[in-house]
């Protein structure tokens, strides 16, 4: 599904990917830890399509696509969510607005017609039980005035509603509590399917005791310096990442 | 400076005058003569410059043209005007019509439109009368074989407890204009105006707008101004709260289009204790577009528990985009409470990223911002078709402005 190879991105001159390889296949669920300042969000902006990084090397295929080549809008649509580290306020703009505007725009890349507007608040109503996020909060500007565990749970939420293809999460399980950390665990579950697959980007072993991860993947100075199974989040709770890089 | 064209235009206007009104017509225009065309010299015309245009040659406009259908408003009365006359075919309201006293008359701006105005709304409501209506005053611009000029005086005179909405709409096609419109409106103790006022002038057009209002007791005016046109435009808009408990809200949002150039000048005098005033005015602006927006307040001597507040918001779309925004507050009162604040900002980056992750392409994910910006003035307009299309024309039209109900039907 995901191809990425030999990837090198920087930022503002600065080279912070150097040579990342990673590959995904659909059904998956794919780890990536490391250090503070390694490149995770980097990495995870890049695939998202973020202006202001420089790709200077490297592919990245999405289905056999060139992702690089695709506005963020077009990834989007393609079936690529990124979970923010830092969603955004938007006053004025509310969440309702941005879903729709979010779901139409999927829809009429795919050549199909405008959703319904009872069929949409049905879908949203349902979606956002899940979450465990009260439907009132919805008509508020996107994420204002939400505490930093309802702007993750409602970046989850607008992922059960987009459904993707490869959801890629950047620390949706910071500052979370324990009961939001379920909830945010069972929100992912539950578009976990053979046709989908997700990069969970996490600095903690708890996440990945609710989503079991069937890869996990150290990044450290911009290039994957470690991969193995769930055994080595374990591995790494324990003893940090000075050993790896020492190795 | 050279007026001699005007001076020619005046005479051919005043010869075909009724003999009984000339020498006062006269007298506004010697005052006219005498002052010229507002310079930056002047304070007041600090950032809008006018002496271009004493060296124009512009006559009393003759021709009509045809009327924009489309700007037609269903379920309003309406007053059309092309080229300052009146356009019986499309007036449903023509018995609004008529010749107004030359009342207010103050920089050489006024005195020109007092020299050659020709009629203009004429509303006068009794007491406790209420519009069931909003009456729309679409005035339309159309080019001529010469560059004209119109200017027309309206009047709107509410008696106690009277109601009224009213729509002023400047629009303009091709060719070069100058149009100048002074409003007075009247307010007696308790009565209640909305005043709408629309510009989408064409960019070789000037206009240049007044209102002149006094409120008495209770009385309260309400407005919102829109721009959106292209040409060099100035609105003065002088409130006089006379009366304890009068109350004023002015609202706008302006966002010139390119090569166009808006001023607006409010003036809010606190006269008496116990008085409001607010102001809202919002700008978006863009390269090669200028804005300016100077709220004076006066608080005289006397107007204790003044309430008054002032916001100004800018957003510049481009490094290139021209803005002022000016609070002048003088206040003589000590009791009183007086709030200000400008800001200029810049579309959010952020923001942007963002609503682009999710799938929404690059010009609507802008759209949403620029209407969230302006929809706090844009939505206090409350002729939804009017509304829409405003959004539309500036380009802050969301497709689905939905009724956001998802919360009243949750189980
Ligand atoms: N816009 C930017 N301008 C300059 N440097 C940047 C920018 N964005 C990221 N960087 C730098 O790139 C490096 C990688 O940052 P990134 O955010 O990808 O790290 P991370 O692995 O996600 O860290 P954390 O675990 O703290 O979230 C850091 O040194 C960071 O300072
Ligand atoms: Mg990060």
């Amino acid at each position: 599904m995901l191809e990425v190879k030999g990837l090198h991105a920087r930022v503002e001159g600065k080279d912070i990917l150097k040579g990342l390889d990673l590959t995904v296949r659909a059904g998956e669920v794919h780890a990536i830890m490391g250090p503070n300042g390694s490149g995770k969000s980097t990495t995870a902006h890049v695939l998202a399509g973020r202006e202001g990084y420089e790709v200077t090397a490297g592919s990245v295929l999405f289905d056999g696509k060139n992702l690089l080549e695709l506005e963020p809008e077009k990834r989007a649509c393609e079936g690529i969510f990124l979970g923010f580290q830092y969603p955004v306020e938007i006053p004025g703009v509310s969440n309702l607005t941005l879903l729709k505007a979010a779901l139409n725009a999927r829809r009429k890349y795919r050549g199909q017609p405008e959703i319904e507007a009872t069929d949409f608040l049905a879908w949203v109503r349902d979606r956002a039980k899940l979450v465990k996020i009260d439907p009132k909060m919805l008509s508020r500007g996107v994420n204002e005035g939400f505490s930093g565990g309802e702007k993750k749970r409602n970046e989850i939420l607008q992922m059960l509603i987009l459904e993707p293809r490869l959801m890629i999460l950047d620390e949706t399980d910071s500052g979370l509590d324990i009961d939001a950390l379920k909830i945010v665990a069972d929100g992912i579950n539950a578009l976990r399917s053979p046709e989908r697959a997700t990069i969970l980007v996490t600095h903690y072993q708890r996440l990945l005791d609710y989503v079991q991860p069937d890869y996990v993947h150290v990044l450290a100075g911009g290039r994957m310096v470690r991969s193995g199974g769930p055994e080595l989040a374990r591995e790494l709770e324990e003893k940090g990442y000075g050993w790896l890089e020492a190795a | 400076m050279s007026l001699a064209a005007y001076t020619e235009g005046f005479e051919q206007f005043a010869a075909g005058l009724p003999a009984g009104q000339r020498s006062a017509r006269r007298e506004h225009y010697e005052r006219f003569l005498k002052a010229g065309f507002p310079t930056p010299k002047i304070e007041e015309w600090h950032y809008t410059d006018l002496a271009p245009l004493g060296e124009r040659r512009f006559s009393p406009a003759a021709e009509g043209g045809a009327v924009p259908t489309a700007a037609l408003l269903a379920g309003a009365d309406r007053l059309v005007y092309v080229n300052g006359k009146l356009d019986q075919a499309h007036s449903t309201a023509a018995a609004r019509h008529g010749e107004n006293p030359l009342l207010t008359d103050g920089d050489s701006v006024t005195a020109l439109n007092a020299a050659f105005a020709t009629g203009g709304l004429s509303l006068r409501l009794s007491r406790n009368e209420r519009l069931p209506r909003p009456l729309q005053v679409l005035t339309v611009g159309v080019a001529g074989n010469a560059p004209a000029m119109v200017h027309q005086r309206h009047r709107i005179e509410l008696g106690e407890n009277a109601e009224a909405t009213v729509l002023f709409q400047f629009l303009g096609q091709g060719a070069e204009r100058l149009t100048s419109h002074v409003v007075e409106v009247e307010l007696a103790p308790g009565a209640r105006l909305t005043l709408y006022r629309v510009q989408d002038e064409h960019a070789d057009a000037t206009l240049l707008t007044r209102i002149d209002a006094t409120l008495r007791r209770d009385s309260r005016l309400e407005t919102v101004a829109v721009d959106c046109g292209a040409g060099l435009v100035r609105h003065d808009f002088n409130v006089a709260l006379a009366e304890p408990g009068a109350e004023v809200a002015l609202a706008g949002l302006y966002q010139p289009a390119p090569g166009g150039h808006v001023d607006n000048q409010t003036r809010i005098v606190h006269a008496a204790p116990h008085c409001r005033s607010r102001e809202q005015f919002k700008g978006i602006i863009d390269a090669k577009a200028k804005a300016i927006f100077v709220g004076k307040v006066i608080v005289q001597p006397g107007a204790q528990k003044t309430d008054s507040e002032q916001r100004v918001a800018n957003l510049l779309l481009s490094r290139k985009a021209e803005v002022n925004a000016k609070p002048e507050l003088e206040i003589y009162a000590d009791d009183v409470k007086c709030a200000h604040g400008a800001t200029v900002g810049q579309l959010d980056d952020k923001a942007l990223e963002y609503l682009r992750s999710r799938g929404i392409a690059a010009d609507a994910a802008r759209a949403l911002l620029l209407r969230a910006f302006g929809a706090e003035v844009l939505d206090q307009l409350a002729i939804p078709a009017l509304r829409d299309r405003l959004a539309v024309r500036m380009g802050l039209a969301v497709e689905d402005i939905f009724e956001e109900t998802v919360g009243e039907t949750a189980e």
